[in-house]
């Protein structure tokens, strides 16, 4: 047989390519943001970005549109390439999810008002402290990579919520993960701090990578597939290896438990969220969560539902291990931007529980739960980026007293945020909290819940802290001021307060949608 | 469909707005909330006629709108006899408080327009808390109506309303989020027998009857910690001395004579029909808290220097009667409670407005800083002493009706509590008159007062000491009170009319035979 | 020879390279363990493969040979500006952020 006549014997793959349009337009996208990076001359790189980057959010939710629109015949979803990809009704969700948060990131992002050139360095090249860098503090240019790299950040995490299979999921895990590492060490102001929680960030993830891979070659060596499918079926015989299946899953979900900075495994979470410029902090605290919890549910549900018995206690521990760091540690944090990251802790941990009630409600009352918390952290986060005084951001909590006296329309909007995340109802925060619990209980995890309701309520005291600092304290006489923001953060701002009102008013949509199908492998 | 309940829900709300809008111009802001505050008592006059006690209907005046389908959850309103009082009590008291706030000193920098669009906001969420038949969106009011009550005293309160503010806050919003697992539990239930869930309380009344013991218990535990933390019985009462004492006199009257009531409202609305087993079983656990309640909060009333502590500690031995009648499980006793919260909220409002009017004129909290007082101000004194009598309960004033009432009808089924409670009496006897005659009688004295008079030797003077007795608002501040202190002394029956069948009912849910009834055959 | 002992070798380097990145202190040691740890994996991979007969794993070893070295470049720019801030690339020096 020839060579050419053994090519031809090698099929290719199927591909449904109305299906995964919204990724290959990210994608091209992102290589395109790349030419122009290259070849536009720099004053005309952030207009041109920031168009190309909208469009791009336009048309891929045009696409995601129309096919969900038109979906009639495969009305619970399809696997394509063979098999590597599924697109059902949670992925769909969850692309929705990643595409809106993804754009009120790029908002954060793109403004160049409340920091004059934006939150990004103008030349990441200069070494911190030197004659040129305190010159660049100055320009109002910006390294305007983080546009490709945030699309190409937002394409693996899209790939990592459809991948059916562990092969796939890796590639996206990296795919998402290596821009991310970039993007943390660009902070205009507080160059070091931003750089060494790259540098943390990197190591640990690669780290955290490496256990995930693990996971996937022992899965392999017992499965004989990477398949999610073929591991669920694999796991119904008992004539394999129990130590490699465990082995296996445990290394997986360590790795997975790390990106969605699940306790104990968060270690990196208040670095890198304190030294990451703020609006990459958004992105990573919304868009990272959504997509790390999205390969949880799926790997959970589709490969491990049939041993759940065996590891839902150790899972059960990491989620209480996870409501408790989050809270007790939340409470002895000075600066706001730890202080949330404590906060997303915990808040990991009341998603875990979500996941791990492997039921049709477990299922819509997590990905309902992402829904809600990454438009409030979004709208969180650009607050934050508002206080600022000369050196950049004001994070200190100190620095926050009686701030409602400066600006209350702001103070008024960061309140009704933690109360969110608080979890008072008439906020999402609520509507999340009680569906992802309602889950629980009903499906046995009545204790779980007991213990996250005690940690909701020692999370709340940290919430209401600055609370108090911003309403009940006396200003202090040179405390920062707040930024008047530009459209952008306004829009950005103004879309997660309202979606967390709305959500928390009227759910019923919302949850009706997240409800609508289940996993198809 | 009624709408009633809807506009007097709305009614504050829209006034809280308008008033929070006019800022800069407390006088207008002052008229408008006391004009708003007044339709409302209308509205609620309206809502009384419309009510008809002889009916039989469970629930009056109702109303109802799908809300959150997928989890059976609706808009419904409707009140029985219980929350109708209630609801009247809210409507009688928010004029008598504007008007005692009216000239209140607020702390440096804080609006007049805030804290009465603040006391507006949470007329809407006590009238929400009563109105509301499902038990998630009497969650939601639960909660919500904490909001305002926290900004009223860590905005507007005394020196240490910060801490007063938190410990108020953290407390309720502990016990509302461990109702919120009943909560939870009662729909995962009520799911379970009815194949779709709901929350619709006089659906899960039925659902609820025939429960496992267990399940009621653990529910019930829920609810219960939760109320008695609102209500306050004894360990959870000790927020109710600082948030007391802290918030603005015109808070602290809504405090203690309205929000507590939540907590034994909830008793007779939510623990004993949703779980009747339970409630039986765990009512001795309950009536030693009561007693115990009684017992303590009479002692330390004794004991207190500070006069709003002292107010507070007055209403933790009242809650204790009225849980006793409440968990006695006897017609009279349960007409002889919730005639006692009306009472309460009419004797304790009057105690705290005329409490502050007696430190507004000497400027301190403390006993030992006032003497003698009523040579100066004779009006202040003797309204003063009618609030104490009426707060001991004296035969003539309106609380010797609901104490005899809770009293003879506790003896039947708990004669032992019912001996010991009657420690209490004597022991309200001894703290009210001896409060009094420390402050009003005997020759002036005190630090308060001495230091606000012109010069030495003018302090004994009225004339010319600068200690002013009350003007004119204040007397006709106080005058409504006066009046329903005797009308409902010597003539409560229209208001038991009301009561009587909505405590049948309750007592029918729980499924005990009435004592007294039963006797009268 | 049995395949298995390939695999007590992998799971041996691999933990190799975990300890070394909890007790190193240099970053690019440190790296340079992960990187390790990823060719445990490789070596894991193509043991399977061989064990099921198939060659599957070894494609996958392609894969993770790529991402290694895409991890690499961007590692070492990460790694590298620091460097060049603090003139130093111990772990330890990265003290501004912590509790």
């Amino acid at each position: 047989m020839t060579f050419l006549a053994q090519v031809e014997l090698i099929k290719p793959p199927e591909i449904e390519y109305s299906a995964i349009a919204p990724v290959l337009i990210v994608l091209g996208a992102a290589c395109v943001s790349v030419l122009f990076e290259a070849f536009l001359p720099k004053h005309q790189r952030w207009a041109a970005q920031v168009v190309l980057t909208m469009l791009t959010f336009i048309g891929a939710g045009t696409a995601l549109g129309l096919y969900a629109g038109a979906e009639t015949t495969t009305a619970q979803g399809i696997t394509t390439l063979s098999g590597a990809v599924a697109v059902d009704r949670p992925v769909i969700f969850l692309w929705v999810t990643l595409l809106l948060l993804g754009f009120g990131s790029i908002l954060l992002i793109a403004d160049r008002s409340v920091e004059p050139g934006g939150a990004f360095v103008a030349d990441a090249a200069v070494r911190p402290g030197t004659v040129q860098d305190r010159a660049q503090a100055t320009r109002t240019g910006m390294q305007t990579e983080v546009f490709p790299l945030t699309l190409f950040a937002l394409a693996g995490m899209m790939v990592f919520v459809a991948a059916n299979d562990l092969l796939t999921m890796f590639i996206a895990l990296e795919v998402l993960s290596l821009p991310l590492y970039l993007m943390c060490g660009l902070a205009r102001r507080r160059r070091l701090l931003s750089q060494e929680a790259a540098v943390k960030y990197f190591l640990l993830g690669a780290f955290a990578s490496a256990f995930f891979l693990y996971g996937l070659a022992l899965l392999y060596g017992y499965a004989g597939s990477v398949k999610l499918a073929d591991i669920a079926t694999a796991t119904a015989g008992s004539d394999k290896s129990d130590t490699l299946l465990f082995a296996g899953f445990g290394l997986l979900v360590v790795g997975l438990l790390f990106k969605a900075s699940v306790g104990p495994f968060h270690a990196w979470t208040p670095d890198v969220y304190q030294g990451a410029p703020t609006p990459i902090t958004a992105f990573m605290a919304a868009c990272t969560k959504v997509a790390a919890f999205g390969g949880i549910l799926r790997v959970l549900t589709v490969a491990f539902e049939r041993t759940n018995w065996e590891w839902r206690g150790v899972l059960w521990g990491v989620a209480v291990a996870s409501m408790v760091i989050g809270a007790v540690l939340g409470l002895t944090q000075t600066d706001v931007k730890r202080m949330v990251a404590y906060s997303s802790v915990a808040h990991a941990g009341f998603l875990l529980i979500g996941s791990i009630s492997l039921t049709e409600q477990g299922l819509s009352g997590t990905l309902f739960y992402l829904l809600a918390y990454g438009f409030t952290t979004i709208a969180v986060f650009g607050v934050i980026s508002l206080v600022r005084n000369a050196d950049g951001e004001a994070t200190h909590l100190s620095q926050w007293a009686g701030l409602a006296k400066r600006s209350p329309v702001l103070a008024g909007v960061f309140t009704f945020l933690l109360l969110a995340l608080a979890g008072i109802p008439l906020t999402s925060g609520f509507v999340g909290k009680f569906v992802v619990f309602a889950a629980a209980i009903q499906d046995g995890l009545a204790p779980l819940v007991v213990v996250a309701l005690v940690a909701s309520a020692v999370a709340a005291f940290f919430y209401l802290r600055v609370i108090v600092l911003m309403y009940f304290s006396e200003p202090a006489p040179d405390g920062p001021t707040v930024t008047v923001p530009g459209a952008f953060t306004t829009i950005a701002i103004t879309v997660g307060a309202a979606v967390t009102l709305v959500l928390g008013v009227w759910p019923s949509f919302a949850l009706d949608w997240a409800g609508a199908g289940g996993f198809i492998f | 469909m009624s709408w009633t309940l809807i506009a007097l829900l709305l009614l504050p709300l829209v006034g809280s707005l308008v008033v929070a809008f006019l800022k800069g111009n407390d006088r207008t802001a002052k008229l408008v909330a006391l004009g708003f505050s007044l339709v409302e008592l209308a509205l609620a006059v309206v809502a009384w006629v419309a009510y008809d006690p002889s009916s039989g209907a469970r629930l009056q005046l109702t109303s109802s709108v799908d809300w959150i389908p997928t989890f059976g959850v609706h808009l419904s309103f409707g009140v029985d006899g219980i929350a109708l009082v209630m609801i009247a009590l809210i409507a009688f008291l928010m004029p008598v408080v504007i008007g005692g706030a009216w000239s209140d000193k607020l702390p440096e920098g804080r609006s007049a327009s805030g804290f009465f669009s603040l006391l507006l906001a949470m007329q809407t969420g006590m009238v929400g808390v009563f109105a509301a038949t499902d038990v998630f969106l009497f969650y939601v009011f639960f909660e919500a109506v904490l909001v305002p009550m926290y900004f009223l005293i860590g905005r507007f309160g005394g020196p240490n309303r910060q801490y007063a503010a938190m410990k108020f806050f953290l407390y309720s919003l502990l016990g509302g989020l461990i109702m919120l697992a009943s909560v939870i539990g009662l729909y995962v239930t009520s799911a379970d027998k009815l194949g779709q869930g709901t929350l619709d309380w006089a659906t899960l009344v039925t659902v609820m009857k025939d429960a496992p013991t267990s399940t009621q218990i653990w529910l019930f535990l829920g609810f219960f910690i939760a109320f008695a933390i609102k209500a306050p019985l004894v360990p959870l009462h000790t927020w109710l001395p600082d948030a007391g004492a802290e918030a603005p006199v015109g808070a602290g009257v809504l405090l203690v004579g309205v929000l507590d009531k939540i907590g034994t409202f909830g008793f007779l609305r939510y623990c004993l029909p949703l779980f009747p087993a339970a409630s039986k079983q765990l009512a001795p656990l309950v009536l030693v808290l009561a007693v115990v309640g009684i017992i303590y909060g009479s002692l330390l009333a004794v004991g207190q220097t500070d006069m709003k502590r002292f107010v507070a500690y007055t209403s933790i031995a009242h809650f204790g009667f009225i849980a006793l009648g409440i968990f006695a499980f006897s017609s009279q006793a349960g007409a002889g409670s919730v005639l006692y919260m009306v009472n309460h909220g009419i004797s304790t409002g009057m105690l705290f407005l005329v409490v502050g009017m007696v430190m507004s004129r000497g400027g301190s909290r403390l006993i030992q800083d006032y003497g003698g007082m009523a040579k100066l101000t004779p009006v202040l004194g003797g309204l003063f002493f009618v609030a104490g009598l009426s707060s001991l309960a004296l035969p003539g004033t309106n609380s010797f009706v609901s104490e005899f009432l809770v009293l003879i009808g506790s003896y039947p089924n708990q004669p032992v509590f019912t001996i010991i409670s009657t420690v209490g009496m004597v022991l309200a006897a001894l703290y009210v008159l001896w409060v009094y005659q420390r402050v009003f009688q005997g020759p002036v004295r005190g630090t308060a007062l001495l230091n606000v008079a012109a010069g030495p030797g003018t302090a004994t003077d009225p004339e010319r000491s600068g200690i002013k007795d009350l003007n004119r608002r204040e007397i006709a501040v106080l005058a409504p009170l006066v009046a329903l202190v005797l009308v409902l002394g010597f003539y409560p029956k229209p208001v038991l009319d009301v009561i009587s069948p909505s405590i049948g009912a309750t007592l029918s849910e729980v499924g005990v035979t009435d004592p007294v009834a039963q006797e009268g055959k | 020879m049995t395949p298995t002992y390939y695999l007590l070798l992998s799971a041996l380097l691999f933990s190799l390279g975990a300890v070394g990145v909890l007790v190193r202190r240099n970053a690019i040691v440190v790296f340079m363990c992960v990187e390790l740890m990823l060719n445990a994996v490789n070596l894991t991979l193509v043991t399977f493969s061989r064990m099921h007969g198939e060659l599957d794993g070894q494609v996958m070893g392609f894969f993770v040979m790529v991402v290694a070295a895409a991890e690499v470049v961007v590692g070492l720019t990460i790694i590298m500006s620091i460097f060049r801030t603090r003139r130093s690339a111990s772990v330890d020096d990265s003290n501004l952020l912590k509790y």
